[in-house]
């Protein structure tokens, strides 16, 4: 589906003036953002400046308190009646990947099309081998996560979300749980997935991936959007102190 | 979700019951249609109504319900509830009527009604073997175990009016007892086993009860004369007064052809079922 | 508990421990005087008469049952396999028992004519009427613990009404409540549906906490991964929370059907014919009390044990699909 739209070059998410607290704590600050058709952003900054909590308004698992967030089409507010079917259109993966332990990988990955969108058995046992083996891991199918590493888990919730035909894929730190010799694995996985024109907004602290698969580079800091650059502009001429900072601190590695 | 749980709540209520009429005044015409009468009765009260060996309901009581029961016209099924909960009355016709050896007082008037006296037990003071007391007025202000909720309690509360017809007099002779009441006068019974003075001084319940245990090799003996006699009457809800009518009559008759003492003497060796 | 690797000395190894068992075991024994016991009539050729030995005697067969119960115990503690030890000690414990009841002097012939009757009548009975009444407690339970977690301001307080109610008051009276209570508006129950009615509420209540912290112990991801894939709370809850929480339910729930069994008793009071009904009322006629209370009580202990066996054998099950 997402090739199909891929042309019609709208924005598939537009964020305004979008507020977020926890409490009285001000989480997130006039954020303003437009994801376009077949875009893929990285945001990154340092721990606590927030990008989690934007990526997971997206999908409404955090509300916001004030402004707007439209996900193709869809105003997303406390008391809208079709979340569910937004959520099924935006894929999620998560730092700890969330597969449903007392399911084999093929059950994870057929639950979502036969109880969502009602899918015939059969079919969604083909869309999860589909997707299992462009992950690259169909002989793991009747596994249970437990059985599998890090690196593998996190393949498989990729292709759990891949699954539901989503029009666009948020991750959310898809790699810093895992053990340093996986993270090439998964991303390799979701550059992957980003050539195939998938939409993606993907935060992350692998600056390489962000160089390699970027449109744009989104940096935030304490609730707000600091800079937002293509990444060779992004990299090589940073405006903000903040995020030369941050890139001396990610980059000197 | 949340308009659930009142919904289940309200269907498994209406699930499990069945609703029944409540009108007291119909039970008679509904022993007659369905030939069948709910009797409650006392399962922990040998040789009145007991278990037997066939793990039946059997004894004085029983015989004499079966016999109201099949002068009726209809099949008999015995319902056990606890004492308390048959002399609370407003029975909504969970059964229709108890044969049960209930003595009419003042306060069970208000919520049942008598219709007929079938016999008179003697009420009388046991005492361990080992006792010394000889008279019931030397139990003064000791400790006396009884079934709670019975007349032999009231008894010893100086509270019991026996407002039956043909009943004898009877005077308070144990002063100031300790009152141990029990589920039922049998346990006393037990704990009156243990030994002189061991829980219990003494135990009023029905002399045939006494008797009973006393065959049975509990070391007990009977003090004196009985202290009162008891009449003993079928017990219905209020308010069906052709049921009243329709069971005195019959009780009046098994008393006049025999029937009652005839069954007394099965169960008793003696004639209960007439005033002495 | 996770046992060290490390062990002390076994304690019945120290004289001094010994020593100090021995003193325990003699002084109890002197103060019950157990010069009229088995070891006192066996010590008559050396004492004499077991009634007149007086302070002596009592001393001599105190001090030799301690001996023997020291040695006794010291013969446990140098049996090698952990198993054999437990077995050991629990036929001791019941040869105990059994010979403690076996002193009341009971009518064997008297509860063999009944054991088939209450195994048929009285078992069933309560079997039925507490299996009856634990599945629909699990279903209150199931809807009281979503409804105490739910942010909804009527549900939590009708949850939590419910459950402080029903917890608040003594079984017997839940009965008494619902039997004699539910007529005054018009509904007449039955003795059974009446107790299966009050087991059902009174334990839904206090299983409403061992589902709430079955469900709250699932961690949160597993909701957010769900809700990310578009799933409604029904179905998560069906289909990911339920599931992964029956493992934690399940050894809780078990203890509390164990505990039904025998609270079921107290249905007795209204009449129905279960276990404790019987084990008061048929050894009435022959004034036969004691046999029917204790056969009842090793009925009761029968049910327990292979209750629990069956408790254990699925707690392995799910120990085992846990750690697949």
């Amino acid at each position: 589906m997402s090739e199909t739209k891929h042309n019609t070059k709208g924005p598939i998410i537009s964020i305004r003036q979008m507020n977020k607290y926890y409490g009285d704590f001000h989480a997130l600050t006039d954020i303003n953002l437009e994801i376009s058709i077949g875009e893929r952003m990285v945001i990154c900054g340092p721990s606590g400046s927030g990008k989690s909590t934007l990526i997971r308004c997206l999908n409404r698992l955090e509300a916001h308190q004030s402004g707007s967030v439209n996900v193709n089409g869809v105003e997303l507010h406390q008391r809208m009646k079709d979340i569910d079917k937004v959520r099924s259109e935006v894929g999620m993966v998560f730092q700890h990947f969330n597969l449903f332990p007392h399911m084999t990988v093929l059950e994870n990955c057929t639950a979502g099309p036969m109880w969502v969108n009602k899918v015939p058995p059969e079919d969604a046992h083909n869309i999860a081998m589909k997707y299992l083996e462009r992950v690259n891991i169909p002989e793991q199918a009747d596994k249970y996560p437990a059985q599998l590493s890090g690196g593998q888990q996190q393949r498989v919730a990729i292709a759990r979300s891949l699954c539901m035909h989503p029009k666009v894929m948020l991750f959310d730190e898809p790699t810093s749980a895992l053990d340093p010799e996986m993270v090439s694995e998964v991303l390799d996985t979701m550059t992957d997935l980003a050539q195939s024109g998938m939409t993606m907004i993907v935060v992350t602290h692998e600056m390489g991936f962000a160089k390699k698969v970027a449109d744009r580079v989104v940096f935030m800091d304490e609730g707000r959007i600091v800079e937002s650059n293509e990444p060779i502009a992004f990299f090589e001429n940073p405006q903000s102190d903040r995020t030369k900072k941050f890139l001396s601190q990610v980059l000197v590695h | 979700m949340k308009l659930l749980k009142p919904l289940l709540g309200t269907l498994l209520i209406a699930g499990l019951l069945s609703v029944n009429s409540a009108n007291a005044g119909a039970v008679l015409d509904k022993i007659m249609s369905s030939k069948t009468i709910k009797i409650a009765t006392d399962a922990n009260w040998p040789p009145q109504s007991f278990i037997n060996d066939d793990n039946k309901m059997d004894g004085f009581d029983v015989d004499v319900a079966r016999e109201i029961a099949k002068r009726l016209g209809a099949e008999v099924e015995f319902i056990t509830p606890n004492w308390d909960v048959i002399t609370a009355g407003n029975w909504y016709g969970r059964w229709d009527m108890h044969v049960g050896s209930m003595t009419p007082t003042k306060q069970r008037a208000k919520v049942l009604s008598f219709p007929a006296v079938y016999y008179y037990t003697p009420a009388s003071v046991a005492v361990h073997k080992s006792s010394k007391v000889s008279q019931v007025s030397a139990l003064s202000g000791m400790k006396i175990g009884t079934g709670t909720g019975t007349t032999f309690e009231l008894y010893l509360n100086h509270d019991l009016v026996i407002d039956a017809e043909g009943a004898p007099a009877f005077s308070y002779e144990i002063d100031n007892p300790v009152v141990k009441s029990y589920e039922t006068s049998v346990v006393a019974l037990d704990d009156l086993r243990l030994g002189n003075g061991v829980r219990l001084d003494g135990v009023v319940s029905s002399l045939p009860t006494i008797l009973e245990a006393i065959n049975n090799g509990y070391p007990l003996k009977v003090v004196g004369t009985p202290v009162f006699y008891e009449p003993l009457a079928v017990t219905v809800d209020l308010g069906d007064n052709e049921l009243n009518a329709k069971v005195a009559s019959i009780v009046a008759a098994m008393r006049t052809d025999g029937t009652l003492t005839t069954i007394s003497k099965k169960w008793y060796g003696v004639d209960y079922a007439t005033v002495k | 508990m996770i046992q060290d690797t490390v062990t002390e000395d076994i304690i019945m190894r120290k004289p001094k421990f010994i020593a100090f068992l021995f003193t325990t075991i003699f002084i109890c024994f002197f103060i019950f005087d157990p010069s009229q016991s088995i070891v006192g009539h066996l010590l008559e050729p050396a004492l004499g008469d077991p009634e007149k030995s007086g302070f002596y005697g009592r001393c001599v067969t105190a001090s030799m049952s301690a001996v023997l119960l020291v040695l006794n115990l010291l013969a446990i503690s140098w049996i090698p396999n952990f198993r054999l030890q437990v077995i050991t000690v629990w036929l001791q414990l019941l040869i105990l028992f059994l010979s403690f009841f076996y002193s009341f002097d009971l009518s064997f012939e008297f509860i063999r004519s009944k054991i088939w009757f209450m195994v048929t009548q009285g078992i069933f009975t309560t079997l039925y009427v507490s299996a009856i009444s634990i599945v629909i407690a699990s279903f209150i339970a199931i809807i009281g613990a979503v409804a105490k977690m739910s942010s909804n301001g009527f549900a939590y307080a009708i949850a939590s009404f419910y459950t402080s109610f029903f917890r608040g008051l003594p079984l017997l009276m839940q009965v008494y409540l619902i039997y004699l209570g539910f007529p005054q508006i018009g509904y007449v129950i039955d003795a059974v549906p009446a107790g299966i009615i009050a087991l059902s509420l009174c334990y839904g209540a206090y299983m409403t906490e061992i589902f709430r912290a079955g469900i709250m112990s699932i961690d949160h991801g597993q909701w957010e991964g769900s809700r990310a894939l578009g799933f409604k709370f029904g179905l998560i809850m069906r289909k990911i929370i339920l599931p992964q929480s029956i493992p934690l339910i399940i050894p809780p729930t078990g203890n509390q059907f164990i505990a039904m069994l025998k609270d079921s008793s107290l249905v007795s009071v209204i009449g129905v014919w279960e276990l404790m009904f019987l084990a008061r009322t048929l050894g009435n006629k022959t004034f036969n009390h004691m046999e029917m209370l204790i056969t009842a009580a090793m009925l009761y202990w029968m049910m327990t044990m292979v209750l629990e066996l069956i408790q254990s054998r699925i707690e392995r099950k799910y120990k085992k699909q846990q750690s697949r």
